[in-house]
Parts: structure tokens; C-alpha cells; sequence
């Protein structure tokens, strides 16, 4: 899979999550501008992240698609 | 299409209520509904129930005919409307176009949800089911999760603050401690709702409504033949229903919601009236960024300035445009399917002047706004003095 990047449209970070993810909380879920024009929701792995910050794809595990913050 | 009129409205209280079912919510709010309007069951000819998640809630489907035949309105058409927390309020749209047009004289329109037989996070689970589940639910979004992806952009869009956020909830809460059936009925300070447990960031609790049982009827008939029945029909002026994608990200700005905007410009035209017309107004406050995108939506405040709007106290009940005197949803509570139509009963009671300690000065024009999900459906109503 080629790597996908974009832009930070907008974020949260969740507290309080149904049971299937309740393990994972407190977890980042950003909407992501991705560069070919498409919009994606995903979640973050690793630092957090901000409105306008450039992400880059990191993996797709269960469905769920993961960005990482990218190297400036 | 002909006029029509509310001739009947009544409602449960809100709350967390053990030793009552779904279908005992609904009689009791149907039949004070029938009572209001001193209406026999017999003289009903249709039946629209908004629900959103009975069977998920409860396990019992088939809800209409079960709620119509314990009033005792036999072998009319019953029918459940599902669109998230809009559900009563499109039950009442489609009421409305069926009796303006002729079809039936009389209808009865009523909301319902029986939440709290549930734990917070399968209610979360349930309630995440009004977005979209192939997309941003799977990520891992949550009602208020999706909620305060708007606040963000809108905070970073417009300079919306946090204390901003806060002062819808300590209205809120300043409005339902004057309600008699509100849920939580408990004024917090600024302080508190600021600082409250986060629950997705940069949303805390009290950024959220409640989780709540109740339930909602109104009894509609054609403007003609009101009068037989009330002494005090409240006129529906206007009405509208629009929709939109059910996923944010598939929208190109999430600080407004066109479904909304649809809605409303429907509801004004069919009235011919403009949003400074309107002198108070119900809102869909299910987080507290929604009120605010919602009377910006609505016209009531220019765009981007909704926060700002309200803490300077424009929208309290002493404000230019009082805005959920009832308490919201935030402090009346939301029983998601009940709702739209608990809107119209409390702006029934408002025009009626039968307010109690909320009465409103200016109280023969107002607006409801009942919003599914972040925005997938939306119906606005305007409701005036008979």
C-alpha cells in the first residue's frame, strides 16, 4: 500500500467509549484531508496531534485506519 | 394546503424511571395528550410514533400499533419514524403534510425512548448507530465524539471558547431548576461546567445532554375544526424537514449544518416569516456546541458568533432571543425519540402561557429545532399564538 498523508481537518480525544473500545481510551480520532482530495475518519498513534498538522498513514488493523504525525 | 393546529399536548416528566416501561411512557403522555384536547381515542384517525431505538433499547419492535391500541385507538394506521433524535420531529412532519393535505382531519403525533434500562456504554454504543457505522463509527468515533470534532474546528475556525461552550450548559441548567419535569433540575456555575470530567476533548460532561426515559404526544387537526375541541389551538405557521450525509467527514465544513439551514428556510417560507420573527426557540442542544452552531444555523446570531452570543446572555430568558427555557435537553433530558416533539409541547406551553416560573414576555412566535444525529436529518417548526 502506498503511503497516504494529508492534513489535520479536526480532532478529539476520547474518554468515554463503547465496551469494543473501551481498552483503548483515552485514543485520538481526527478527520483527515487526505493529499488526493479524499476525507477520511482514523485514528492516531503515537503523539497528538493538532488542527493543520500533516499526517502520515502508519497501518490499517481491524478496519480502523492509523496516522502519525509526519516528520517535519 | 389547509391550515392546521395543535389541540392537544402533553408529556411525562423526565428522568431515570425503573418501575416504568417504554409503552407506559407513551400511554401517559398520549393520554394527557387526548385529555388537553378533550379528545375521545375514537376520534383519532391516524397514529405517528417517533422512536429511535426501542428495540435495541428494550428488545420490543413493532412499537406503534402497540402504543395506538393501549390508547385505545383501534385499527387505525400506526407507523414508527426512525431518524436518530429527530424521530418525533419527522413523525410530526409527516403527520402535518398528511392532515394539511386532507388525508386526515385529526392525528396524533408522539415521541418516546426508554434509555436508562442500559449502562452508559451500551447506550454510547446504541447512540453511535445514528452515524455512520461502515466509516467514523468503526474508527472509533462516539456521539460525543463527533460533537467535539465540531467544537474544535469551530473553536479554531471562529475563536469559540471554552468558558463560551460552558454557558450554554450553565443556562441550561439555570432554565431547567424552573422546570417541574425536568431531570436534572441543579444550577452549576461557570466554574463547574468548565471543569467537569473530560468525556471526548474538548467536550466534559457537562458539555453533554442526559440520558433519560420519557415520552411526548401532540394531537394535530385541520385549523378548521380546532375550535371544536380547544379553547387554545396553537398554529403550526410552518414546517420543514431536510437531510444530509450522516458521516462528518463527508462534509466540507462541519461548523454548519445544511440540513439545518434546509430545514429552516423551509419552515420560514412556508410562514413567511424571518428568523427576527421569531421571539424564543427550542434547539437541539444535545452537546453544547450544538446550540450554538444551531442558532447560527437558524439565523439568530451572524455566523461564527454563536458563542459569543450567548455568553453575553442574548439567549437566557431575560435575553433579546430566550433560547431553551425549558432547561434543553441538557437539563429537561433526552430521551433521543421524544424529543422533537417534548420540543413542541414545551413551546405549546410557552404560547399558551402556561409557563409557570419560565414564562417568557414574548410568547405567541416559536421556533423548534430537532436535529438527527451530527446532522443527517433536521426539522424545524414554528409554532404561533391562536
Amino acid at each position: 500500500m502506498s503511503e497516504r498523508s494529508g492534513v489535520v481537518y479536526t480532532e478529539t480525544v476520547v474518554h468515554l467509549a463503547p465496551e469494543r473500545f473501551a481498552a483503548d481510551v483515552p485514543y485520538q480520532v481526527i478527520i483527515v484531508r487526505l493529499d488526493d482530495g479524499e476525507s477520511l475518519t482514523a485514528r492516531v498513534e503515537g503523539e497528538r496531534v493538532s488542527i493543520d498538522d500533516r499526517v502520515v498513514q502508519t497501518a490499517v488493523r481491524d478496519g480502523i485506519t492509523f496516522f502519525r504525525k509526519a516528520n517535519t | 394546503m389547509r391550515p392546521v393546529c395543535i389541540i392537544g399536548a402533553g408529556k411525562t416528566p423526565f428522568g431515570a424511571f425503573a418501575d416504568q416501561d417504554l409503552r407506559s411512557l407513551a400511554l401517559t403522555a398520549g393520554q394527557k395528550a387526548l385529555k388537553d384536547g378533550n379528545l375521545e381515542p375514537g376520534a383519532i384517525e391516524a397514529f405517528y410514533l417517533g422512536n429511535f431505538a426501542g428495540p435495541q433499547f428494550t428488545t420490543q419492535n413493532h412499537l406503534a400499533p402497540y402504543i395506538s391500541t393501549g390508547l385505545g385507538m383501534m385499527g387505525i394506521p400506526s407507523t414508527r419514524f426512525e431518524n436518530a433524535c429527530a424521530s418525533s420531529g419527522s413523525a410530526f412532519f409527516h403527520a402535518f403534510t398528511a392532515v394539511a393535505s386532507g388525508v386526515y382531519d385529526i392525528a396524533m403525533v408522539a415521541g418516546v425512548e426508554k434509555m436508562t434500562c442500559q449502562p452508559t456504554a451500551r447506550v454510547t454504543e446504541i447512540l453511535a448507530g445514528a452515524g455512520d457505522c461502515s466509516t467514523e463509527v468503526k474508527a472509533g468515533s462516539t456521539f460525543p465524539s463527533l460533537f467535539a470534532m465540531i467544537a474544535r474546528r469551530h473553536m479554531h475556525d471562529f475563536g469559540t471558547t471554552r468558558a463560551q461552550l460552558s454557558s450554554v450548559a450553565v443556562k441550561n441548567h439555570e432554565n431547567g431548576v424552573l422546570n417541574p419535569d425536568a431531570q436534572m433540575r441543579k444550577a452549576i456555575t461557570l466554574e463547574q461546567a468548565m471543569n467537569a470530567r473530560p468525556i471526548a476533548e474538548p467536550l466534559n460532561l457537562y458539555d453533554c445532554s442526559l440520558i433519560s426515559d420519557g415520552a411526548a404526544a401532540v394531537v394535530i387537526c385541520t385549523a378548521d375544526r380546532a375550535r371544536e375541541f380547544s379553547s387554545k389551538p396553537v398554529k403550526v405557521l410552518g414546517v420543514g424537514q431536510a437531510s444530509n450525509w450522516l458521516a462528518l467527514d463527508r462534509k466540507p465544513d462541519i461548523t454548519t449544518f445544511e440540513s439545518v439551514r434546509g430545514a429552516a428556510q423551509k419552515a420560514y417560507a412556508m410562514a413567511g416569516m424571518k428568523p427576527g420573527d421569531m421571539q424564543f426557540a427550542e434547539v437541539h442542544d444535545c452537546f453544547t456546541i450544538a446550540e450554538i452552531v444551531a442558532i447560527e444555523d437558524l439565523g439568530f446570531a451572524p455566523r461564527g458568533r454563536g458563542g459569543f452570543f450567548t455568553a453575553e446572555g442574548a439567549t437566557r430568558r431575560d435575553g433579546s432571543m430566550p433560547v431553551n427555557a425549558s432547561g434543553g435537553l441538557k437539563s429537561k433530558g433526552h430521551p433521543v425519540g421524544a424529543t422533537g416533539v417534548a420540543q413542541l409541547c414545551d413551546i405549546v406551553q410557552q404560547i399558551r402561557c402556561e409557563a409557570g416560573e419560565r414564562q417568557l414576555k414574548r410568547h405567541s412566535v416559536g421556533l423548534a429545532q430537532n436535529l438527527g444525529g451530527s446532522g443527517g436529518t433536521c426539522v424545524v417548526t414554528i409554532l404561533g399564538g391562536y
